[in-house]
């Protein structure tokens, strides 16, 4: 990958509060990256770093190769999509995506903002005021004040979360569709797995300001390296092994009805197309998930089981 | 982004040292005035003269009563206006709303003198008064503890009631039917979950009530004049008439004194609201 | 339930009686034809609303306390605004003692300050009353300024001022273009209020009075106690109503009571 966008060493701090201690990723020109993680992790402050609303305590950021640590906002030829959109509440849809280009006194504004406006699907909302809009609305009216200045890089702050299960399916496709046409560089940031597996060409997790693993979401998804890792993308049964290595098994790699353990059936949540079993066991807790159309169990049932090698994830120690 | 603490106190030293030197310093100086005795050096002869004069007394102790009358009166007032009008739909909620704080926005010069047209030797409640023959003569209401007590009532009872309504429109929905469906009578709903529930609204409007009676100027002025002094009118008067400067640097330390006291007890009072709500919200809601 | 709703529009019927019934009598006595000040009045006219105009004292005192009231508030907002601002975005050392700095007009009662700043400033070093009067009804204005600023601020994210950064504003830009436009109806809030509060100011006013310099309440206070007649009645008509207008028509175009 080249450096596109490069961390080096970076270390941001609240006041005496270190919140990412010396992080360093470089990101390749035109990919689409997810910084992963639970709150609090450093992602969101990483990503604000990078958009120069924070000033790192060391380290530096270059992007397309020139160092832009100390650089003003505004100079940075960055965008970012805020997760509450940040849209001004006094101007107009027009208004707010011709901000940019006003500032920049570009030319062309009308044409150009009309256009974006289009891209986002909002041309009937022109002349609407932003705060009368619908967040997903809202959503694409900031995706369009960002883009319509052309940044290097594109910014989205949780992008998905404010969204419901059909306007977020909605926006991935907008996303994906504005990585194949512009092909601008873009960092998310996220919390959710699901949202980072779908859209993202590369994941970084990260845990407490350090990048755990990163890797193809596939890769992240398949084979994941650590106990937290395994934990976010749902590996949710992991037990040390004979030889004294941790392995994961997701709780559909669980083999109910037949294996060489035993456990008792503590509960059960049907999920559509399967059932999803809370099983007590010598080891403790499992979680097996079952086909629905399989033959289904009662709670307080013995039952058998099996944690197949074959489907097992090794985990380094740690 | 935001952490500059330059940039921010630049941002606020104009204003902070504006309201320092002109309002800080000579208000400092008049204070430490009544500390000073006449050698120069440190000295509370002010304050024994000051509280050693039966009429300074008398005018003390007429401003804290008259203060606490007020209080309690528009506290019992302002809890029946207020509990009528929450109960009103939205939209005469809020007209009658505008009518009570109306009297806010005039010149409480202008509030008080009407009343100097109804309670004068031939104004509305002596005609009355002598019209039903209660009387032969007409009374002298004016220039009387009971005309600066009215004034004050209706100068700030709307401080009370404005206090009361939002502490009771913050009240948790349905509390007061949960507690009647539980048995409750009004008496105790009154004093079990109303009171305990706009507890905030209370202190916080009595606090407000107290201190500005016990500091009007105004109506002791016009309502009381040289017969019935409160503190701010007896201030003005020992320095127009006497240039007492020692009893009205006493009088200007009670006041700022009371001042600082009320409004420590609105910050300290007010604040743990949300914690007591939660509790009481909490224990309604076991209930039922 | 009728009977509790009967008793309830009785309560606040009451309320309303006394609250604002002593205005209907101050304006029925302002209409009387005769001399004395008295209800009910002698005739009706509007000779001592015209009356009030022909006072000369007050219609210098008018003036006095007009521009204290407009030019003290914007004052008080040119140097509120940006301590607003910096109290609400900004982490200012001492940020607690600076607010009670601030807020300290609201808390020294009014005639302690007239007559602190009698003593120590215009008597020794010659300062005006007027340019006095200004200074002390700026700072009286200063912590409603903040505060209601302060107020219409806090709904205002952080993250809109942030995305101007981002789209190439600088700050102060962003200050005029983002905050500044969002915040213009808490700003003519704060002016309103500062106008009301100043003009019928009373305390601070009492003791800086001098030679030709008078704000329009003390000089009806000093007109009162010489004269008994309507005149008094009618001003305070004509202010009540002026007062009452501008409160109202704020409220209509700007919805004032949500930033008060």
């Amino acid at each position: 990958m080249s450096d596109f966008v490069k961390l080096d060493k970076l270390t941001l701090a609240y006041g005496d509060v270190v919140a990412v201690p010396d992080l360093s990723f470089s990101i390749g020109k035109g990919e689409l990256v997810a910084l992963l993680g639970p709150s609090g992790c450093g992602k969101t402050t990483t990503m604000r770093a990078i958009a120069g609303l924070m000033a790192p305590k060391s380290g530096s950021i270059h992007i397309d190769g020139r160092d832009v640590t100390n650089l003003a906002p505004s100079k940075r030829e960055v965008g970012l999509v805020f997760q509450s959109y940040a849209l001004f509440p006094h101007l107009s849809v027009y208004e707010n995506v011709a901000f940019g280009l006003k500032m920049r006194k570009a030319s062309n504004i009308r044409e150009r903002v009309e256009e974006a406006i289009a891209s986002v699907g909002l041309s009937d909302f022109t002349n609407r005021l932003t705060p009368d809009l619908s967040g997903g609305q809202q959503q694409r009216v900031s995706l369009a004040r960002s883009l319509v200045v052309e940044p290097k890089v594109l910014l989205l702050d949780e992008p998905l979360s404010n969204l419901d299960a059909r306007l977020r399916l909605e926006m991935q496709l907008v996303l994906k569709d504005i990585q194949r046409r512009t092909g601008v560089t873009m960092i998310f940031v996220t919390h959710d797995q699901s949202e980072a597996l779908a859209l993202a060409d590369r994941i970084v997790l990260m845990k407490d300001g350090v990048i755990v693993q990163e890797g193809s979401a596939e890769e992240m998804y398949n084979a994941p390296r650590t106990r937290f890792a395994a934990d976010f993308f749902g590996f949710e049964n992991i037990f040390p092994g004979d030889d004294g290595q941790d392995r994961a098994w997701r709780p559909g790699a669980i083999t109910l009805g037949d294996g060489p353990f035993e456990g008792q059936i503590r509960g059960m949540s049907f999920g559509g197309d399967y059932r999803t079993y809370v099983i007590d066991t010598e080891r403790g807790q499992i979680k097996g998930a079952v086909r629905a159309d399989l033959p289904s169990y009662k709670e307080g049932d013995k039952v058998r089981f099996d944690l197949p090698m074959a489907q097992a994830v090794a985990l380094d120690a740690g | 982004m935001f952490d500059n603490r330059t940039t921010g106190l630049l941002l606020v030293l104009p204003a902070a040292i504006f309201a320092a030197v002109l309002f800080l310093v000579p208000v400092g100086i008049l204070l430490s005035e009544a500390f000073t005795g006449p050698d120069g050096g440190f000295s509370f002869g002010a304050y024994v003269d000051f509280f050693s004069s039966d009429r300074n007394m008398t005018v003390f102790w007429r401003s804290l009563r008259l203060g606490l009358y007020v209080m309690l009166t528009s506290a019992v007032i302002g809890y029946a206006a207020a509990f009528c009008i929450v109960q009103l739909a939205p939209k005469s909620r809020g007209r009658i709303f505008a009518l009570i704080i109306l009297p806010l926005m005039i010149s409480p010069v202008a509030r008080t003198y009407a009343w100097l047209v109804i309670l004068g030797r031939t104004g509305i409640v002596n005609q009355v008064i002598v019209g039903l023959g209660l009387s032969e003569d007409s009374l002298r209401l004016l220039f009387t503890e009971t005309a600066v007590f009215i004034g004050l009532l209706q100068l700030f009872l709307p401080l009370m009631i404005i206090s009361l309504i939002s502490s009771m429109e913050n009240m948790p929905r349905d509390v007061i039917p949960a507690a009647r469906v539980l048995g409750a009578s009004w008496f105790n709903v009154f004093f079990r979950v109303i009171i305990p529930l706009t507890r905030e609204g209370l202190v916080v409007g009595g606090t407000l009530v107290f201190a500005g009676s016990m500091t009007a100027y105004i109506t002791p002025a016009i309502l009381g004049g040289s017969k019935v002094l409160m503190l701010e009118t007896l201030l003005y008067q020992r320095v127009t008439v006497a240039n007492d400067y020692a009893s009205a640097s006493v009088i200007a330390m009670i006041l700022v004194a009371m001042s600082v006291v009320t409004n420590l007890l609105l910050k300290r009072l007010a604040k743990p609201r949300n914690r007591k709500v939660a509790i009481q919200t909490k224990k309604v809601e076991a209930m039922t | 339930m009728n009977t509790s709703r009967t008793a309830s529009w009785v309560i606040i019927g009451l309320t309303l009686l006394f609250l604002i019934g002593p205005f209907v009598v101050i304006v029925l006595a302002a209409l009387t034809n005769g001399n004395n000040l008295a209800f009910p009045p002698e005739g009706l006219s509007l000779r001592w609303f015209i009356k009030v105009f022909t006072i000369e004292s007050f219609r210098d005192s008018f003036v006095i306390s007009m521009v204290l009231a407009v030019f003290g508030t914007l004052a008080a907002l040119v140097i509120g605004v940006p301590a607003a601002y910096a109290i609400v975005r900004y982490k200012v050392p001492g940020a607690g003692a600076v607010q009670l700095i601030v807020s300290s007009p609201l808390i020294v009662p009014g005639i302690i300050v007239g007559l602190a700043l009698l003593r120590y400033l215009v008597i020794p070093t010659g300062f005006t009353i007027f340019a006095t009067l200004f200074l002390a009804h700026t700072a009286l204005i200063l912590p409603y300024a903040v505060r209601v600023v302060t107020s219409s601020m806090q709904n205002l994210r952080t993250d809109v001022e942030e995305a101007a950064l981002i789209l190439g504003c600088s700050r102060l830009g962003s200050f005029f273009r983002v905050v500044f436009p969002n915040i213009r109806g808490g700003i003519l809030a704060a002016f309103i209020l500062g106008f009301v509060t100043s003009f019928n100011q009373v305390p601070v006013s009492l003791f800086l009075s001098g030679p030709g310099v008078r704000t329009l309440p003390i000089d009806m206070l000093a007109y009162m106690e010489t004269t008994y007649d309507p005149s008094v009645a009618a001003l305070a008509c004509l202010l009540a109503v002026m007062s009452v207008g501008i409160v109202f028509a704020a409220e209509k175009f700007l919805g004032f009571s949500k930033y008060v």
